[in-house]
Formats: structure tokens, sequence, C-alpha cells
């Protein structure tokens, strides 16, 4: 059925070159450090050398006074708080009182040009007060000296229950526990972040800054300036990659338009890349205890969930990301019980926050990891027991997340079949091995990040005589393909071809609102309001078309430039026609569409965090070859799946596919974020390690289309989930291949000999810290999960 | 702090030797590899910068008798290239960085920065080579160990540029190899270069990033020398052997814990990749007439 009906479609579906495809390999794309403005000033931040401390006095007296220097900022002009979710505004644009984390910003200069700044910086005299630093998870929790934040080191506790999970260990025939640890790492963008701001002698402000959420910058913007919005425009420009590493609000896009407004000359700046490992906000360390009990066949009676984050210095998206992780354990089996308990806490490094998989990949390794080892103790096969518990599609899981469209089990046979996997894993070559696991992604979060009852996305589409689209929404294109999905979705609706299409995004002055490129959820929310917004459009030309050529209106269709008569092929005006009859009619066409997702949040607190319109899903199976000499892990094929609902651009879907799987081998193998003496070990490309195209392996992808039924023309996200299956594969694979089992990311090959030269063939976290979890809210369960 | 620095830029050698002695603070420059990225973070701020690369002579490379001339300014590209029959240098090089690395990078600047971590230098070490340093008025020759001092410290005088290396052309199987994280852009945590000399009756081993300069083992090199029946490549050798062998490179490391690696770990990888090394050049010298 998808064949048919893809075949109907003349736009989408197709493997097309994006509309920015060659602008960015040309070097003709603009972001934000290409861009120039006359008399322009170049700004520099002075950061934090030390873990801990307090501030007893900046002095700025001397850079002030050098020739160039146009202004120097410290923590008392910028003294209003802000942070990324509205229960997390802990942060200072500059430190006024303490700094958290070596990275942090404490003063900043504007000068006629960055050598200049630089050296200002230099003459900035800050007194600093050490204090004790926290660098882990058992340290933040010995809280030796005074706590980083003043409420302590802990940020945020949760607990939620679904059905007595005691009780369901009690009765399973068999339980086991693990417990496993996950590195701390960061995205690693090519493109560094960069914000050039400008303020107008009317009083405007205009911030262009490479984010990936225009829209809550613009918020946090006026909070901290303490402007009305309407005086600020925010423009995104392209995205170098973001993977969640610019959708908070940072400090240098609060001091470059702090900048501009004191100086009133434009004002740019951009990270080095040493100051991206600090501006970080990547992916947490996590230290996780999972318990589940099993009957004999394989299928699970409760589940009880731990986690253990270690947040750094500030909250950033720190309560989502605690809740996130979990939230989705749900999602790939069904769980009729189901506990979790998630704590966050405060360290002395930079802060932690969404990278791709956001708070889900950690889990995802746990419970893959748990499943294999329980499939082994039950004499089932790593495929056997998911199918035992495989979740079902048009189904609600015990803690309210609403499936509806699921191509997991598609997505497994797919992977399973095509690497031979049951055949082949029992008898693999020494040294190599074959591992599996599955997982599941939001797309798009159900809630927004500061509650509101407005639209997700809207998108504006206006027609002119001569037959151009002009597209107008508020979504940022990052690499992942957005621009091409409005133009796709508009083109398809409309009839025309994708260069009829002018898009204009990411602006807050000309766009209407996207809440940005977070949470995989932009094809499904941006999508759905194109295609609402292109539909009225389409409706009013239709009704000037069937005028003139004497019909309904519901018997024209768009399509190749033109609209005709669906059953008399011959009958047909040009769309640039069309459009000037109806403009002759009834003045400009224009038209907008919104999306606003269902309301699908669990009666319960902390329900926020989970909910999505629709998940994908996908499955994997690694290769691995290793050499127990040295410990090295090399991964020489992948074999992925993932349901993506509809394809709109195969060609872009595989891309994501195959830029998880990448970036989920260097999570695996080689990529942390690791401190020395409260001192990142490596801030720098050559030394943070993550793979070259060398290390890519040869990887099939798969993709299944289950069609959602409320996803434009079916489709779901393709951004994130990819990456979730193949951490845990890998994994699953090194213990297939060596009989060891490294529960601990990154598997470095120190870890490998390491778990060789043990009793325990493991190496791996023993246990969790001592802490008193407040006791569990007690949620209902979904109707049809009562008694079971 | 920006200051004002002086470039100069010499278009021959003997130009360059004279701004050398006339300036001896000023920084020397050929791929500016390690030089630019010391610039670029503010850990170096060199009264002036002699930019070597426009010097013919220091870009050249002869074969001199039975030794071979390594001019300072041959990029590792260049080696990759031209200078196949060198093994063991070929494979160092081709290791180096990544493309852009290697189109710049040269071994006179992976000498003149004397990392215990250079890749170029324990090829060098293992070829016995020397360094030709030249000033205003002449030149001379030390042998690398006299060269390298110590890390990132070498005999140089400060009016001295390095002119090239020279070996003898060795007969006989050699390798090199690398542990490190990744295959590309990757400095290593532990390097090893193996060299039979047929003639000479010697194997010799080098290691890199495992000691605070480059470090041969002579003690393995003895073990082996006394092992092998030089006049019968077919000969075979045991396990046991090469194991000890392997072991007894593992005990010349000296290194350090840091960020890259564990000493324990970097031990480790000199007797694998010692063990690998001699089975490879063993395997060879069976297959090839080296007599
Ligand atoms: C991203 C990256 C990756 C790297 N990867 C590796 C790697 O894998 N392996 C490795 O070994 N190195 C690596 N390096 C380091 C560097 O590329 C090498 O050490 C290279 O050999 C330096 O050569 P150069 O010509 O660029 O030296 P330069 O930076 O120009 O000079 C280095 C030093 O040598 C001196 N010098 C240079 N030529 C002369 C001369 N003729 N006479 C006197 N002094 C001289 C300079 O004064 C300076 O002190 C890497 C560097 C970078 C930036």
């Amino acid at each position: 059925m998808a064949k048919t009906q893809a075949d109907e479609l003349a736009v989408v579906g197709k493997s097309l070159p994006k509309p920015d495809a060659m602008g960015k390999v040309s070097g003709q794309a603009r972001f934000a450090d290409d861009l120039m403005l006359p008399r322009m000033l170049f700004a520099r931040i002075l950061r934090s050398p030390l873990p801990h401390a307090r501030i007893r006095q900046v002095d700025a007296s001397r850079a002030r006074a050098m020739p160039g220097v146009q202004a120097v900022l410290t923590g008392e002009d910028l003294p209003i708080k802000y942070g990324i979710l509205p229960v997390s505004q802990d942060e200072e644009a500059l430190c006024s009182e303490k700094v958290r984390y070596v990275g942090d910003p404490v003063a900043a200069v504007a000068a006629t040009d960055e050598w200049i700044a630089d050296a200002a910086l230099e003459a900035i005299d800050v007194s600093f007060e050490a204090l004790p630093s926290v660098m882990s998870i058992d340290e933040a929790l010995a809280q030796p000296g005074e706590p980083i934040h003043p409420r302590g080191n802990v940020h945020k506790a949760v607990a939620l229950e679904f059905g007595d999970t005691e009780e369901g260990l009690r009765s399973a025939d068999h339980t086991r526990e693990d417990v496993v640890f996950f590195e701390g790492n960061t995205h690693l963008p090519m493109e560094q972040h960069a914000a050039v701001a400008q303020y107008g002698q009317d009083g405007k402000l205009t911030v262009w800054s490479s984010t990936q959420t225009p829209h809550y910058v613009h918020r946090a913007l006026g909070k901290v300036l303490e402007l009305p919005m309407s005086r600020i425009r925010v423009i995104a420009t392209p995205n170098g990659g973001g993977f969640g590493g610019k959708s908070d609000i940072f400090a240098h896009e609060i001091v470059a338009a702090k900048l501009a407004m004191v100086t009133g000359r434009p004002v740019k700046i951009t990270l080095t890349r040493e100051e991206v490992f600090y501006a970080h906000r990547g992916r947490h360390p996590v230290l996780m205890k999972v318990r589940t009990g099993f009957r004999r066949d394989g299928r699970i009676t409760a589940m009880q969930f731990q986690s253990f984050l270690d947040g750094g210095g500030y909250g950033s998206y720190g309560v989502a990301s605690t809740y996130y992780t979990g939230a989705l354990q749900t999602a790939t089996y069904a769980i009729p019980r189901y506990r979790f308990e998630g704590v966050r806490l405060f360290t002395n490094k930079p802060p932690c926050g969404p990278k791709r998989g956001h708070g889900t990949p950690q889990p995802r390794f746990a419970l893959e990891v748990h499943l294999d080892k329980v499939a082994d103790e039950l004499g089932l096969d790593p495929v056997a027991i998911r199918r035992r518990n495989l979740v079902q599609p048009n189904s609600q899981t015990v803690n309210w997340l609403r499936i509806t469209s699921c191509g997991l089990e598609a997505c497994m046979d797919r992977v399973v079949a095509d690497s031979r996997f049951l055949e082949r894993r029992t008898a693999m070559p020494s040294g190599r091995g074959l591992g599996f696991a599955v997982s599941s992604y939001l797309s798009g979060a159900g809630t927004a990040i500061y509650w509101n009852d407005m639209p997700h996305s809207e998108v504006q589409v206006k027609v002119d005589r001569g037959g151009g689209v002009s597209v107008l929404c508020g979504a940022i294109d990052i690499g992942q393909g957005s621009d091409h999905i409005l133009a796709a979705i508009v083109a398809e609706v409309l009839g025309v071809s994708l260069q009829d299409i002018q898009l204009t995004t990411a602006d807050t002055d000309l766009t209407p609102i996207d809440l940005g490129s977070y949470s995989s959820r932009v094809t499904f929310m941006v999508g759905n309001a194109a295609i609402a917004a292109a539909q009225r459009v389409r409706q009013r030309l239709a009704e000037a078309a069937a005028r003139m050529l004497h019909c309904e209106s519901d018997e024209l269709s768009f399509r190749g430039g033109q609209v005709g008569r669906r059953d008399h092929p011959g009958e047909a005006i040009s769309f640039a026609q069309t459009v000037q009859a109806a403009e002759a009619g009834e003045g400009l066409i224009s038209a907008s569409g919104s999306y606003t997702p269902p309301k699908l949040a669990g009666p319960y607190k902390g329900s926020g965090v989970g909910p999505s319109p629709a998940y994908s899903f996908s499955a994997a199976v690694v290769e691995v070859e290793c050499d127990p000499r040295t410990g090295e892990v090399r991964v020489p094929e992948v074999w992925i799946a993932h349901d993506i609902g509809r394809a709109i651009n195969p060609v872009l879907v595989e891309g994501q596919v195959e830029g998880s799987v990448y970036m989920a081998l260097g999570e695996a193998l080689m990529e942390e974020q690791t401190f020395r003496i409260g001192v990142h070990k490596f801030p720098s490309m050559l030394e943070y390690k993550s793979p070259t195209t060398l290390e890519m392996p040869v990887v099939h992808t798969s993709l299944v289309e289950s069609l959602d039924p409320e996803g434009p023309f079916g489709a779901k996200e393709a951004g994130q989930g990819p990456l979730l299956p193949v951490i845990p594969a890998i994994a699953n694979a090194v213990y297939n291949a060596l009989g060891v089992r490294i529960d601990e990311i990154p598997i470095t090959p120190e870890k490998v000999l390491r778990a060789l030269a043990q009793p325990s063939r493991r190496v791996g976290p023993k246990g969790v810290p001592r802490f008193a979890f407040p006791s569990p809210i007690q949620a209902a369960r979904p109707p049809e999960w009562e008694g079971k | 702090m920006r200051s004002e620095m002086d470039v100069y830029v010499p278009r021959t050698l003997d130009e360059a030797l004279q701004q050398k002695s006339a300036h001896p603070d000023a920084i020397s420059l050929a791929g500016g590899t390690d030089v630019m990225v010391e610039i670029n973070f503010g850990r170096l701020r060199p009264a002036g910068i002699i930019d070597l690369t426009r010097i013919p002579e220091l870009r050249e490379w002869r074969r001199e008798d039975s030794h071979l001339f390594l001019g300072a300014g041959v990029t590792y590209s260049r080696i990759v290239r031209e200078l196949a029959d060198f093994v063991p240098l070929v494979q160092a090089s081709r290791s180096v960085g990544s493309p852009q690395i290697r189109n710049r990078g040269t071994v006179g600047g992976n000498l003149g920065t004397a990392s215990p971590a250079g890749d170029a230098l324990p090829v060098l070490a293992a070829y016995d080579a020397e360094v030709v340093l030249q000033n205003r008025r002449g030149t001379r020759s030390l042998p690398w160990h006299t060269f390298l001092q110590g890390p990132k410290k070498t005999a140089m005088a400060p009016d001295e540029l390095i002119r090239g290396t020279r070996w003898q052309v060795v007969n006989g199987p050699g390798s090199f190899s690398k542990i490190g994280t990744r295959n590309a852009m990757v400095i290593a945590v532990a390097g090893l270069c193996l060299q039979v000399d047929q003639d000479a009756r010697q194997v010799r081993v080098a290691l890199g990033s495992v000691g605070p300069t480059i470090l041969r083992a002579p003690e393995a090199e003895r073990f082996i020398a006394e092992r092998l029946t030089w006049d019968d490549p077919g000969a075979p050798v045991t396990d046991e052997v090469v194991a000890e062998f392997a072991e007894l490179v593992g005990r010349a490391a000296k290194p350090i814990d840091d960020v890259r690696g564990t000493a324990r770990y970097r031990v480790h990888g000199c007797t694998v990749l010692a063990g690998r090394a001699l089975r490879w050049a063993l395997e060879e010298r069976k297959a090839f007439k080296w007599l």
C-alpha cells in the first residue's frame, strides 16, 4: 500500500538533493561566523580557570584602558538569571558570585579586533577564592564542602511507580540486577557556536546565532536584557551541526547582544574549539541499576530502574534529561509494572544537556545489555527474549505512552535476516562477534519547554503571480534537512517543483513560530503545519481554477505545475495562471497552518516527559572484530533498520541513520568528556577521539515504512532514534566475540584487556551509591494493564 | 597579547643561515604543524619567524653511496610517494595526522619538536640515523640519540638549522606500527619500529611514546641477534623466543600515565607490537633473498 501511494506522489518519497546542499558544499552558505557588518567589533569571553570558586573581585580597569577595547562586561552588567527550563533559572551570562566549572564565563571584552580582545582578557584581574570541587556522582553525594548551588548538590530527584513492582518481582521465576555506567561525551559539531548582534538607533536588537532554538533564545534575551520581545529579532543561521549542542541559551549570545547595546556597534563572537567543549550541554554521565523479573518463558513481570546523572554545574535541560532516563524503557517492551527513580547531581564540570537521543541512550544501553544477559540465563536467544516482550501497535504503555504505528517487529526481522544473526552468532570465528539491540524514540516532545496552549509549529504559505511559492517557518535546518521537508511538502500539495519554492526560515520578525530543532520534532510538527497551510492555499486556488475550467474544485488535481481536471487530462491551466485568477478575484493569496500535538500526558506528576504523537523504532545488528592481545575493537559491518513511518526523502533518512551509526560508534568505543583535577583532559579535536572515515563500517540501512496515521504523509522521526540500538549492540557483540562484559561506555582497549584478565570477565561499576530517593508517586496504570 | 613579529622569508640556504645567526631567537618554521599550534594557543611567542619552506636545498633527498640523505623539509606526503623502498619510514609517514598534516609536516619538524610521540623518530632511531645540523660556519652530524636530549629538547644550537638526516641504507625487512584510538589523527599511545640489518647481523628496535624520548631496546636486540640463524632465513624461530623478545622490548619501555593511556597499557602495547613486528620480519626474511 505504501508503494502505490508513493507512486502517486511527485516529490514526497523521492530521493532528491537538499535545497541547501549546493550552498554548503560550494561555500556559499552564510554561517554566523561568515557575517561581517560595517564597524563590527569582536568579542571574547574570560572563563574561569578553577572548577569551583567564589569570585572576590573583578578588576577590569587595565583592560578598559587598552587602545582598541570598546567595552568590558562583568557579572554586575547582566545580573538576571536564566535557563532553558522555567524550573532551572540558575545561570548567569557572566558569573558574579561563584564559578562552577573550568570554562564558566566571568567577563567579556569587545574590541576592534580579536587579538586585542584576547590581550584585554589577560588584563582583567580576577581574584578567586578556591572552593573544594566535586567531580563525580559519589563526590556530589558525599558533599565534602560548600554545595555547588545553595540548595545542595542534588539538583532533582524523582520517583514514579506504575503498579506494585515489588510484588511483580516476587512473583517472577527469575530476577536479575545489573549496574552499568555510561561516561559523558560531547556533540563535536563541525561548526563552533557563533553569534552576531546589532543594536539599531531605533532601539531594536538583532541577533544572528548558530542556534537550534531561536524562539527560546528570543525569550531569554527579552528576560535578561529587559527588552520587550517585540524589540528583539533573532535569526538562526544555518547550523554546521547541532546534535543538541546548540539548543540551549548560551552566555555568548547574551554577551554579544549586551555588548552591541553598550557600544552601539555590531559585535561578533565565535567560540574557539576549546570553548565549545566548555559550552557542552552534552551527554550526561549516568550510573544505572536495573532490576527485572521474568517468567520462565522470558516475559517481563516488573522492572525497577534507577539512574544517577552527573549533571555538571547548572540545570540546563537536566530535569527533562532525568525523566528521559526512565521514560522510554516501556516504549519497546510491554512492561506491566514499572518503577523509575532518578537523581541528577551538580558537579563542577561543564553542564550536561541534550545530545542526540537526549537521556535515552544511557538507559537503552543498560536495558539492552541486561536483556542479553537474562536471555543467556534463561537459555533464550537475544531475539527470542525481545519478541516475548514486544510492544504492540495501537497500545498504551504502563506509563501512559500512546503507541500508534509501530514497525519494531519488521525492523527486527529485517536486520536479523539480513545479517543472518541467529545462524552466525553461535559460529563466529575467534575474536569476532555479533550483537543485537532495539530501541524507540519520540517524534517530537508532546509538551513545550514552557507551559502554554499555543501551537508548536506554524507555517505560512504565500503564492505570487509568477507562480513562485514563499514558505515561511520558524524551523531551522541544522543539517537534518528541515528545509527540504518544508519545501517538499508544500511542493507536493501544490503540484509545483521544488525549485518554485522560496524558503524563509528561523527569523522571529518574519516567520511564524517553530519551537526549534530538538526532540526530533520538526518533520512531524512542521510537516503537519505545512500541509495545513498548503491545503488552505490550494483550496482557494482550486476555486479560482474551477471557475476557469468550468468544473467543481474537488475535480481538480495539482501536478507538474498544472492545475487540471483529474478525469479530463487535456483541460488544465498553469499554476501561475491559477494564481493570477485567484489574486484577481480576492487579492493576495496566502494562508497559514499550525500544528499542536494532542494532549497525551498521563494523569501523574512528571508525565510531561515521554509523550509524543508518534514513536520511531529501530533495530541493529553489529559485527565486531576484537584483538584479544591489544583489546582493540573494530566494527566492520552494521545492519540497521529504522521505522520512519514514511521517508519523505529516503536519501536524507539514510543520511540520518548512517550519521547516527557513526556517532554511536564514537560513543561506544572512544569518546569521553573526562577531567583531571577539575580540568577537561582534552578540549581539542585531535585528542578528544571520535571516529574518522577510516573507522566507518559498511552500513546496511533498511527503512521500514509503517505509515503513521498522524504523521505528515505518514512520516516519523529519523534524527536521533537510530543512534540508540547501536551502542548496546556493540557491547553485546564484544561479549559474543570474547566472552567479556564491558558494562561501562566507552568500551576502550584497556577495559577489554582488564576484563579478559579478570575471573569475572567483567569491567563495570560494582554498585550504586546510597541515596534516599523520595517515595515514589504511585501512578494509576492505564485500564489495559490493570490486574497484570 | 599580540606583539609585532618579524617574519623572514629566505630564498636560499645561505640567506636562511645568515638570518638564523643574526636572529637566534627567531623560530624556524617548516610545515608549521607544530609551531602554529603553539602560537595559536598562546604557548609560544617567538620574537620572529624564519620561514624555511622556500629553500630548495631543504626539500631534497638523495642517495649518497650507501647512504640516504633526507632533507629536513621533505614532507610526509612526498616520503609516501617517493621513498617506497624505505618501508618503515613510509609506514610511519602514512600514520601521521591526516592528509592535510602530511602535506605540510616534515621530518625536520618532527626532529625539531623532538616529542617522544614523533612518529618519524623511532624509524630514524632504528636506522641508526644521524642528524645533520648547519650554521653559517659549517655542518656537523650528531647521532640521533645525541641530538634528541629529552622531551622537546635537542642538541641544536640557536644559530643552527636542521639540514636533514642521513642513514646507511639497511639490507633487511622492517616495519613501523603504532597503537592509538583510531586509524588517523592519532598521537601514538605506543609506537615501534623494528629493522633487521642483515649485513650487520642486528635487529634494531626503537620505541616511541613510552619514555621521555625515543628508546632503543638493547637487551632485546642482543637477545634476538644471538637467537637468529643469520645465514639461513628459513631456520625456524620458536614462539618462546618471539615471546621472550617481546617481553624484553616491553621492559625497555619507561612510560607514564597520561590522558592518552596508562603506563601499564603502554608497556603491554610495546610487547604486542614487538612480537608482531618480529613475526612479520621473520616471514618477510624467508620470502626474499636478503643474503
Ligand atoms: C592535527 C595534527 C596531527 C598530528 N599528528 C601527528 C602524528 O600522527 N604523528 C606525529 O609524529 N606528529 C603529528 N603531529 C605533529 C606534527 O605534524 C609533526 O611533528 C611534524 O613532523 C612537524 O613538522 P612541521 O614541518 O610542520 O614542523 P614545524 O611546526 O614547522 O616545526 C616544528 C619544530 O621544528 C623546528 N624546525 C622545523 N624545521 C626545522 C629546520 N629545518 N631546522 C631547525 N628547526 C626546524 C621548528 O622551529 C619547530 O620547533 C600532528 C600535528 C597536528 C596539528
